[in-house]
């Protein structure tokens, strides 16, 4: 026992093969040894991550923490749309408001139908990018203004089907579109008109 | 049966298991807001909870990985991962269940959906996990070959 190191007596524990022949007393399965090492573990890794990130654990404790990845999430957006759609613009909540009240602006929803359904801004139109997309959409049927001014939106910034569905429109001829990058969820936060299971809000 | 005491196999598993938590792990220690992100996308999680598993499950996930890579306390480092795949699947289970379209925030950087497909990968994953807690026991590992060098005497197998 003497040669071994305190170390590695206790990285041998649960390892009986590794144990000495002189040190006979063999570790058998042991839940206790097991569950402790796990522990041991868990702690290591709580001690470096509340180190490391006691801010975000702050923040996620003020409840600050949603908020703050909402903006994240919309920082990426606008960035992604930069490099990869760069003639398509985002529009804010409260100039899509303004457009909205003096009806200049028609909405599209870009999300899936059920979720379409389920709440939508007041008043928008769903077109979901996917049917869009296959095919089973009349878009001059549905949209016969080109020049119109369209606002997409999905379900905020972890969503990138409203910029999709902008670039697809722009690439279909249409012009005047604009993204609300806040999307559903910012809407209904703001406490603007919404259409939920049917009923305005 | 044979195969399953074999310790080579035991050795390829482990490593393979362990270097995915750390590929997993490693990426989100660098970007924890990212994490954070993909967190809140599962839309089950309060603020608290997001911020408490942003901090401490990379973490979790690279040192049992590092274990497993090691040779060091491979049966509590599968068990912690063998729990994390249960988490990971009921996950992918509710995400698939709601029709959530969301990346699973597994990997940074590699497109992932939680979905069906995932939680079968998983499931398969956990039997790994399983299989390096009931029968690895670490034989062939830098931990053994560093306790080969340190004390030759030591080697003789008592099993």
């Amino acid at each position: 026992m003497t040669e071994e190191q305190p170390w590695q007596a206790w990285l041998n524990t649960a390892n009986p093969i590794l144990k000495s022949p002189r040190n006979q007393t063999r570790t058998v399965f042991s839940w206790a040894i097991i569950i402790k090492d796990c522990l041991w573990i868990v702690g290591i890794a709580i001690l470096l991550g509340g180190v490391l990130n006691y801010t975000l654990l702050l923040d996620g404790i003020n409840g600050k923490l949603i908020a703050e990845i909402q903006q994240k999430q919309l920082t990426d957006l606008r960035q992604k749309a930069e490099q990869l759609y760069p003639g398509i613009s985002f529009i804010n909540l409260i100039s899509a408001k303004k457009l909205y009240d003096d009806k200049l602006a028609l909405f599209l929803d870009a999300r899936t139908t059920p979720e379409y359904q389920s709440a939508h801004i007041y008043g928008a139109m769903s077109l979901p990018i996917r049917m869009l997309v296959q095919g089973d959409i009349q878009l001059d049927k549905v949209l016969p203004d080109k020049e119109a001014l369209l606002i997409t939106y999905c379900d905020g910034g972890e969503c990138d089907t409203g910029l999709e569905l902008a670039k697809e429109l722009s690439e279909r001829g249409y012009n005047n579109i604009l993204v609300l990058g806040e999307g559903y969820p910012g809407w209904e936060a703001a406490g603007y008109p919404i259409e939920k299971a049917g009923i305005k809000q | 049966m044979k195969l399953l005491q074999n310790e080579y196999l035991h050795l390829a598993v482990r490593l393979l298991l362990g270097g995915l938590f750390l590929y997993a792990g490693l990426p989100k220690i660098m970007d924890t807001m990212g994490f954070a992100s993909s967190i809140y996308n599962y839309k089950l999680f309060s603020s608290f909870v997001i911020g408490l598993t942003a901090a401490f499950i990379p973490w979790v996930e690279v040192l049992a990985g590092l274990a497993l890579v090691l040779g060091v306390k491979v049966r509590s480092a599968a068990l912690i991962i063998s729990l994390l795949f249960v988490v990971f699947i009921s996950l992918a289970a509710i995400s698939a269940i709601r029709g959530l379209d969301i990346d699973c925030g597994c990997f940074s950087g590699v497109e992932r959906k939680a979905n069906w497909m995932a939680m079968l990968e998983d499931i398969a994953l956990l039997g790994c996990s399983f299989f390096i807690f009931y029968f690895d026991r670490g034989r062939i590992s830098p931990m053994a070959l560093i306790n080969k060098i340190s004390s030759p005497s030591k080697t003789e197998d008592v099993s």
